[in-house]
């Protein structure tokens, strides 16, 4: 409806071959509930010839609930964050989540506009000699595969087509709102997944829950939200004629995968898999699947895969 | 240039089921969806209903569905919105009852914006007013986003957390109650926290479709700081406050959101019933063969993450 604001710092010229070295910071999910999605991404960056770098010291980056404690902590714990990357030389931080994507963009943001901002996290980080300079840019792998390797290349890379797969994108509201921070296309229409699945082999599925909420961060408020946020997406879905759900975040890979058998007695069964970016991407390039942990996933992707030729059921 | 607007239409007095008419307009692509609807009540059919008035996007009125997405129809062009089938299709707004045609049922909406008590109140409400209540002006500037609210409903229709739990207050109705908690002149900041917390402050789900806002209010903020506000009056015993203070304990300690610790954190360890609630999805994931830690080793240099909390007094689950 209305043109995609202009927001700072979100598209970097594309990087030389030889300059494809990123901070990285992998968020809490992919370390902790799905360790595979984390093992999922290092493949990945192996694959496609870059080098993530992962901010070991980092902190978590707010995940959209410490604002409601203070006003400043998520800004100062992603000041040190940034202040670590810098300090290895590195001006990229790539996250794999869309929370983390939207909330570090967001500080990283406040941090560059406001000198008052700047100034109080430095004034902290100065305590124990650390510094934020204003050199780093937060993006996602998604938008990294898409700007930095491209999609062209993306495709000859392809070992491994989806053969027609019907793939669902659901989006994570973090990486397209607000526009002020994300920017990176329109939070109304977003692209850039059913571009990667078309790129796979796969046939991208539009529908009206792509860009909506999966109720992860409000699933123990109070019961029954998240489950029917996430039927109501997955009804759209499969309506549609999905057999699966790409999603560039843990948290939504975590609750739409998690709560179907929980929504199926008001929506419907939806039995939809849910592959997180980087293990669908992994698998039409060729990784291991067993690799890729689609044996950990609670709706099972085996059926579908092996419909598609994809991978033997065993594996997934 | 022609295009088609194709309307839904209904009469809950005389019709089971909606309709829909597809009326072809022979007008500019450059005018609003508003002009439009209403060259086609004058010109082809006088029984299309819809609520309008200004024109102008101050009075509120005429918010509805339009290609699937909510919004004024009178600050939207139909060039922005017209499909490849040159159709622009409109809608009731999602979230409410339809009544007739576009016109909804607001009725919910207006409820829970009456139980805020909207209206000052101060603590001096009997004295003579022998002197003016004064506002600084860096306290005024906290209000001045809220008051552009023209009570469209827009973020209502939006919002995915009403769309499954009508209890839920809504984004409007908390931006409200954040323009007299955080004004400096209103005595009732305890009992307007208290209100706003029972219904439901802490279902929203930060997802930033309110972002979407007509009139740029964008309430995502103002229910940031309603619910920082509930801390500071010592609103806790809730399972949202309790989520963000015990994340945030989790962060202090370790540098990482402990996931583990965070669901008993805000359950309640001694919950048994609530815990129970919970397990399937625990359940579920550990048959799925993903094994969150128990126990989180804290990160690399974690006693520089405590300092930057406890410089910046950021609360934590005691």
């Amino acid at each position: 409806m209305t043109a995609v604001i202009e927001a700072p710092h979100t598209k970097r010229q594309s990087k030389s071959a030889q300059m494809r070295k990123y901070g990285f910071f992998p968020g809490c999910v992919a370390k902790e509930s799905c360790k595979e999605l984390f093992n999922s991404t290092m493949l990945l960056a192996e694959r496609l010839g870059i080098e993530l770098v992962e901010l070991t010291a980092a902190s978590c980056c707010g995940a959209s609930v410490l604002n409601d404690t203070n006003r400043d902590i998520a800004r100062v714990l992603n000041a040190r964050t940034y202040a670590q990357a810098e300090a290895l030389g590195l001006d990229d931080v790539i996250t794999i989540c869309s929370t983390c994507t939207g909330h570090m963009r967001a500080a990283n943001k406040e941090l560059l506009e406001s000198e008052a901002h700047m100034g109080q996290a430095n004034a902290i980080l100065g305590k124990f000699g650390a510094k934020y300079n204003g050199g780093v840019m937060v993006r996602h792998l998604l938008w990294l595969l898409i700007d930095d390797i491209g999609l062209d290349n993306l495709k000859k890379m392809v070992v491994n087509p989806l053969n027609g797969l019907k793939v669902a994108p659901f989006y994570g509201c973090h990486i397209i709102r607000p526009e002020s921070v994300n920017g990176w296309e329109s939070s109304r229409n977003p692209h850039s997944l059913e571009d990667i699945i078309e790129v796979l082999g796969g046939e991208a599925i539009d529908y009206a829950g792509k860009t909506r909420c999966c109720g992860f961060h409000v699933q123990l408020e109070k019961e029954g939200i998240a489950p029917a946020m996430v039927g109501q997406n997955m009804r759209m879905a499969k309506d549609k004629g999905a057999e699966a759900v790409l999603t560039p975040c843990p948290l939504c890979h975590l609750a739409l995968d998690g709560y179907q058998a929980d929504s199926a007695a008001r929506w419907g069964r939806t039995d939809l898999p849910t592959f997180h970016l980087p293990q669908l991407v992994g698998l039409a390039l060729g990784i291991d699947p067993s690799m890729l942990g689609l044996n950990k996933h609670i709706v099972s992707p085996g059926m579908v895969l092996q419909a598609h030729d994809l991978a033997p059921a065993h594996v997934a | 240039m022609s295009f088609i607007l194709d309307i839904y239409r209904f009469d809950q007095a005389t019709d089971e089921v909606p309709h829909r008419d597809q009326v072809e307009c022979d007008l500019p692509i450059t005018m609003t969806v508003l002009d439009a609807l209403e060259n086609v009540k004058a010109e082809k059919d006088g029984s299309i209903t819809f609520r309008r008035s200004c024109r102008s996007a101050i009075c509120g009125s005429c918010s509805m569905n339009i290609n699937g997405t909510t919004g004024l129809a009178c600050k939207t062009p139909v060039k922005s919105v017209l499909r490849s089938d040159n159709t622009v299709a409109v809608d009731p707004m999602p979230n409410f009852q339809p009544m007739k045609d576009l016109v909804v049922h607001m009725d919910p909406f207006w409820d829970k914006y009456t139980r805020l008590k909207p209206y000052l109140q101060p603590a001096d409400k009997d004295s003579d007013h022998a002197t003016e209540r004064r506002v600084s002006p860096e306290d005024m500037h906290k209000l001045v986003a809220v008051a552009n609210c023209v009570m469209c409903a827009t973020c209502y229709a939006l919002c995915p957390v009403v769309s499954v739990d009508p209890a839920f207050a809504g984004p409007a109705a908390i931006a409200y109650a954040y323009r007299f908690i955080e004004d400096v002149r209103d005595s009732k900041r305890k009992e307007r926290a208290a209100q706003i917390s029972d219904d439901y402050l802490w279902l929203c789900a930060h997802c930033y479709a309110c972002s979407y806002c007509p009139k740029h209010v964008d309430p995502q903020d103002d229910i940031i700081a309603v619910k920082r506000a509930t801390i500071e009056e010592g609103l806790t015993d809730a399972a949202g406050p309790r989520h963000a203070l015990v994340v945030a304990k989790t962060v202090k300690q370790t540098g990482m959101l402990h996931e583990t610790e965070v669901i008993q954190g805000t359950v309640g360890r001694f919950n048994i019933k609530g815990l129970i609630k919970v397990a399937p999805l625990g359940i579920r994931i550990a048959l799925a063969g993903k094994m969150p830690p128990v126990f989180l080793k804290p990160v690399p240099k974690v006693n520089e993450i405590k300092m930057i909390f406890d410089t910046l007094e950021a609360p934590v689950l005691a």
